[in-house]
């Protein structure tokens, strides 16, 4: 047997081939051969494994009832029973209300009949145009609200700086100077005036930015820039 | 099913577009179609509650007559089908008898047309668009009512310091020219606060998009504005640039007007070739100009590309000049042919219109393609020019720019086409007058390879 003619295995193996031996059958269970055969067309031709899983599995369920005498091969079962009915067929015929509605089946299809996409949105034309107008319509009102908004700012804004502006213009006894008397003018709120510390001492206090930002003065906060200014340093600048 | 609901339409086109007639607008003006849209009879869902239109008072003497002349023409058998109404027609039959009756194209789609008569049947009161019961829809429609209440009364306001302004002594506001800007300035907001007042309305929009605008009114004219600049005037621009037209034939072109071309039915897009058969006979022009007011225009039609070969280069000809022609945003229609008809007719030759006559644009065997523009130039001032004078214009040679400069014109339109040699070109230019140049033929100059490229036999 060690040294074997390979033309005489091969004779062995080809006349084996006609005496087929059952295979050990497998069993799936019940509820995935439904799902599998309910969503297969109807006229595929019986091929896969698992067409001959069910197909079995179909001749254990109508075991009882029809009883054959000679027992087809399982390779020749669906061509001598019914040339054109398939399982899925067959299955569907005889199914029971119970598999009839499975989520599951139900969500297969619906998944392998929707598009990803949903359907485009269309109106009709007046219901586009009555979209339209209420679009139209929140637009204004966005607008306007931002407006008001604005504006509100704008009228707290000129308030204070009115406000600032009066004190600045005062002095200890609580009356009006002229211009050229008062001091504070440009950038420099410390500035002192003609009648010096006794006009606007509040204005002063007022813009005292002491304490604004914690520890760091609030002159280190101005707005970061590409370029520096035109006048690179303010040499002229003190701490009032 | 989706077979089923396909097939009647293509049944429906498969009658001839050109012969079917389209239904006139409701006003019974001509209908200038400003969007594709064909909803121009959705109008009776909202405005009229009877679903027929009732046809124009103009048109109601010759109906009579014209409807004994059609039931003559119809044989019996389809005076049997009875009355068809394109906006009430349900079934897929009638629709076919209706094409072929009538010619008419059923309006909209069948559901909204079974729709419809069923609420004519049961004589249900139409719902005006304005007033349909959606809470938010009204609710918009209140906050958008209140800030046109309030844009007209800033119109108000500002009308009135106009006048204020007007009546002023120029040396208070600053000098006459000072006055001036600051009229124009205000004059600008004005039309501005005049559009904005209707820009929201649902109506106007719907109206608009049905063609039905009416072009004497503002908000009307800046939306056919807006949608001419959006796409048409783009490709104009587009071609203009493409074509060379604004360095070889004028300095700088900025059209504000849209004018379409057309010969007989046959429209032309901007650059179009046409066929020299069509362009024998004048096109029609349509002008639709967007600002206020009647304006006189000329009409040129030059040819940038005739070959001079003696000068290895080209030259202008002037086909066609057209003075004093009326235009406004409501009157748009230049028909040229009836304006020659006309002229024919007028006994004075000063009051005629076209000073130099239509010559069909023609080009030799082997040229390369002739490009033609048609440009509509107003006249400065809405003035009328002297057609005499501009009869001594010559053809050959003809330079635009000085043409333009000389009369005071401005270009505010322009339409574009190409032509070239085709089989009915010898024919055209035959009936023109150019027999003797139908022979000749543009024939590419033999160039002589240099000696060291000369095939020789060795090289074979």
């Amino acid at each position: 047997m060690t040294r074997r003619n390979p033309r005489t295995t091969a004779k062995s193996q080809a006349l084996q081939l006609p005496t087929h031996q059952p295979k050990p059958q497998l069993t799936p269970p019940t509820s995935l051969k439904m799902n599998l055969s309910s969503i297969r067309p109807a006229f595929r031709p019986v091929t896969s494994r698992i067409a001959q899983l069910s197909n079995n599995a179909l001749q254990r369920s109508f075991a009882p009832t029809t009883r054959r005498t000679i027992r087809p091969t399982p390779a020749t079962t669906t061509t001598t029973r019914s040339p054109f009915s398939t399982t899925a067929r067959l299955l569907k015929r005889n199914r029971s209300a119970k598999n009839a509605t499975d989520p599951r089946i139900t969500a297969i299809r619906y998944h392998l009949t929707h598009p990803l996409t949903p359907r485009p949105l269309h109106f009709s034309r007046t219901r586009a145009l009555r979209h339209w107008t209420i679009h139209r319509a929140w637009l204004l009102f966005l607008r306007k609200r931002r407006r008001a908004e604005e504006l509100e700012l704008e009228r707290q804004y000129n308030s204070m700086r009115a406000a600032c502006e009066h004190l600045r213009l005062l002095d200890n006894n609580g009356n009006r100077v002229s211009e050229a008397e008062a001091g504070g003018q440009g950038p420099d709120a410390g500035r002192l005036g003609v009648r010096g510390r006794e006009v606007g001492r509040l204005y002063r206090a007022a813009m005292l930015k002491r304490g604004v930002w914690g520890s760091v003065p609030v002159e280190y906060a101005r707005v970061q820039t590409d370029f520096p200014g035109r006048e690179g340093w303010n040499h002229a600048w003190t701490r009032s | 099913m989706a077979m089923a609901s396909v097939k009647p339409s293509i049944r429906q086109f498969s009658a001839c577009l050109g012969c079917v007639r389209r239904t006139a607008s409701g006003n019974g003006a001509p209908r200038r179609l400003l969007s594709s849209s064909a909803a121009a009879r959705e109008e009776l869902q909202t405005h009229h509650p009877t679903p027929p239109p009732p046809p124009p008072p103009a048109a109601a003497t010759s109906a009579p007559m014209k409807d004994e002349a059609s039931s003559k023409r119809t044989p019996e058998y389809m005076q049997k089908w009875g009355d068809l109404d394109p906006n009430l027609v349900e079934w897929k039959r009638d629709e076919r008898r209706l094409v072929r009756r009538e010619g008419v194209q059923p309006v909209g789609s069948r559901r909204r047309r079974a729709v419809l008569r069923r609420s004519t049947m049961r004589q249900t009161e139409q719902i005006p668009f304005e007033q349909l019961p959606y809470q938010c829809f009204q609710e918009a429609r209140k906050f958008l009512l209140e800030d046109r209440q309030e844009k007209l009364t800033e119109i108000e306001t500002q009308t009135l310091r106009i006048k204020n302004l007007m009546a002023q002594d120029p040396a208070v506001s600053g000098g006459a020219l000072a006055k001036e800007a600051r009229l124009r300035s205000m004059r600008n907001h004005l039309h501005g606060l005049i559009i904005l007042a209707d820009i929201n309305d649902p109506v106007v929009k719907k109206k608009f998009e049905d063609g039905q605008g009416d072009m004497n009114k503002p908000i009307y004219r800046y939306l056919a504005d807006q949608k001419w600049r959006k796409y048409k005037r783009l490709v104009l621009e587009q071609r203009i640039s493409q074509l060379n037209i604004v360095p070889d034939l004028l300095p700088a072109l900025d059209p504000i007007a849209d004018a379409d071309l057309a010969f007989g039915r046959k429209k032309v897009s901007p650059g179009e070739f046409v066929d020299s058969a069509i362009s024998e006979k004048m096109p029609r022009l349509s002008v639709q100009t967007f600002e206020q007011g009647e304006k006189l225009v000329t009409v040129v039609v030059v040819d940038a590309d005739v070959p001079v070969p003696d000068k290895d280069s080209f030259t202008y000809r002037c086909h066609f000049i057209a003075s004093n022609v009326p235009i406004s945003p409501s009157q748009t229609s230049i028909p040229l042919q009836r304006i020659d008809q006309e002229d024919k007719k007028t006994e004075n030759e000063a009051a005629r219109k076209i000073a130099v006559p239509w010559l069909p644009p023609w080009a030799h065997k082997g040229a390369p393609y002739h490009r033609l523009a048609v440009f509509v130039l107003e006249q400065s001032e809405a003035k009328a020019l002297d057609v005499l004078d501009i009869k001594k214009t010559k053809r050959n040679s003809f330079i635009l720019r000085s043409f333009v400069d000389s009369h005071k014109l401005k270009p505010i339109g322009v339409a574009l086409f190409r032509t070239k040699w085709d089989e009915s070109m010898a024919g055209v230019m035959e009936r023109a007058g150019l027999k003797d140049q139908v022979d000749v033929e543009f024939k590419r100059k033999r160039v002589e390879p240099l000696p060291y490229k000369r095939r020789t036999e060795r090289m074979r």
